[in-house]
């Protein structure tokens, strides 16, 4: 079973050093205990371009598609038996970045 | 049989269709073919069957119906624990804490207790349509997301039995003093579902101090259902109640779990505790017998546990017996800024400022209590009182 763990950000700033070096250990903890599937930040929200292709000309719009406070700074997909082991990841997750953390179930 | 077909085949939809549809047959084909000389484990064959049946035809997933098959053919008939077992996880399962307060008071009610949509919709003041989305919606997640099935391993346990012990205080609250102008004041089904699920839950965990704690809570505070309303449906005070009308035999069983908590010489959690605190009210045959000086000391150990602002005003309502009301009004006071919107904080302030003699003050306070009071009984007696003052 895969999770996507999405880290919620709400300020504008990157991870700190203290920060990233945590990150690092969580994902060596990951690889090591075989929940490792992928993992990535992301650039800010005003780097994103939407496109709509469903109808006859490709709309290009500028921004995200939804403007909020918060917004997806980066991701994690693990493999985990259930939601129990992926919350407590989470968990761990979100103490290593010093964000909140989304769990949603792939299908 | 839910929570038995829940483990086999995982799917909580499943497992109540094939239940219903087993019981169905059963009604169908008894009065005509007699009741069969093993009727559980007919039902259970039966219900097995449809369940099967109806992943073959639904053909789900492949491997999801050559599971189920395999499962049913090779498992031998289960010991006479398992069922408990189950039930077990069905109730770590509904009460998971992936899963919304609310969300896992219904499923909790649905599931294990067996009430059914309505009668939770009615419980909860809801629509019934409302309810069943909630519920539907719970089912989804705990299938898409996989909440597991299971009891929790022994470090994730004591977090998890603590969730589930709030769910069922939730319920028992909520029958206790049911809000609603409306609604009983008292709603004796809620308050008998929750004490009857604490009772499995107990015979279940056996060894664990506050299902135990939460358990002798329930019936102290049940005990006195009687007593706590009047005729007229307004609330009677614990110092005003009739002690001749509160059920001996509930409060001789919490008395009897008390005693066993404190013989087993284990710091007492938050429930053991309010347990005690009752424990010593229902002790004394007259509200002057009142052992105030121990129920102080009990709220004193329960402020180490929790530091929630309502323990701090039940503890100072306690002071005001053993140091009167003067200096319960000062600890009352200081709560203000956290409790100003919580009817019983006013309650507790006009009661004192009338006993003090500050009959203007006192009146404003009913005033914002009546205001914010949402149980009938409750509003009449603060009604009462305050139109008494001089």
């Amino acid at each position: 079973m895969q999770y996507l763990f999405s880290v919620i950000d709400d300020t504008a700033g990157l991870a700190t050093p203290e920060e990233m070096a945590a990150i690092d250990v969580f994902n060596d903890r990951l690889q090591a205990e075989g929940h490792w599937v992928f993992a990535g930040g992301l650039g800010a929200p005003i780097a994103a371009t939407v496109i709509d292709n469903r109808g006859e000309a490709t709309l290009f719009t500028d921004g995200p598609f939804v403007e909020s406070k918060e917004h997806v700074a980066g991701f994690w997909i693990i493999e985990a038996a259930d939601l129990d082991v992926a919350l407590k990841l989470a968990a761990e997750g979100s103490k290593a970045c010093n964000r909140k953390v989304e769990v949603r179930p792939f299908l | 049989m839910v929570a038995s077909l829940t483990r086999r085949f995982g799917d909580l939809d499943l497992a109540e269709e094939a239940a219903a549809e087993a019981f169905a047959a059963a009604v169908e084909r008894w009065p005509a073919d007699g009741v069969p000389p093993n009727p559980g484990a007919w039902l259970t064959t039966t219900a097995n069957r449809r369940a099967i049946d109806r992943i073959r035809r639904e053909s789900k997933r492949g491997d999801k119906h050559q599971e189920a098959q395999m499962l049913y053919d090779d498992d031998p008939p289960e010991p006479l624990g398992a069922v408990d077992d189950e039930r077990l996880r069905l109730v770590f399962t509904c009460c998971h804490p992936a899963l919304a307060m609310e969300t896992r008071v219904a499923l909790t009610l649905r599931m294990v207790g067996g009430l059914t949509v309505p009668e939770i919709a009615r419980a909860f003041l809801v629509q019934e349509t409302a309810m069943g989305q909630r519920i539907t919606r719970a089912k989804a997640k705990i299938k898409a997301a996989r909440i597991p099935y299971r009891v929790p391993s022994a470090e994730d346990l004591p977090a998890r039995i603590s969730g589930v012990l709030a769910v069922l205080f939730l319920v028992f609250n909520e029958g206790y003093l049911a809000t609603g102008p409306d609604s009983d004041p008292v709603r004796q089904d809620l308050t008998a579902e929750a004490i009857r699920l604490t009772r499995l839950i107990r015979a279940l965990l056996p060894d664990d101090g506050e299902v135990a704690g939460l358990l002798a809570l329930m019936l102290l505070i049940e005990a006195r259902r009687i007593a706590r309303v009047s005729s007229s449906g307004e609330l009677v005070t614990l110092s005003e109640q009739d002690r001749g009308t509160w059920d001996a035999a509930l409060i001789g069983e919490g008395h009897q779990l008390v005693r066993e908590r404190l013989a087993a010489r284990v710091a007492p959690g938050r429930y053991q505790i309010l347990a005690a605190i009752n424990a010593v009210h229902t002790s004394a045959r007259d509200v002057r017998d009142t052992d105030w000086s121990q129920v102080v000391a009990l709220y004193d150990q329960l402020v180490q546990l929790d530091r929630s602002p309502i323990i701090a005003l039940n503890r100072a309502i306690a002071v005001a017996e053993l140091d009167g009301p003067q200096v319960a009004l000062a600890a009352v006071d200081g709560l203000e800024d956290k409790l100003a919107g919580y009817h019983a904080y006013h309650a507790a302030r006009a009661d004192l400022l009338r006993r003090l003699g500050r009959s203007q003050q006192s009146r404003a306070a009913y005033d914002k209590a009546i205001e914010l009071a949402g149980n009938t009984a409750e509003t009449a007696y603060l009604t009462r009182r305050r139109d008494q003052l001089g």
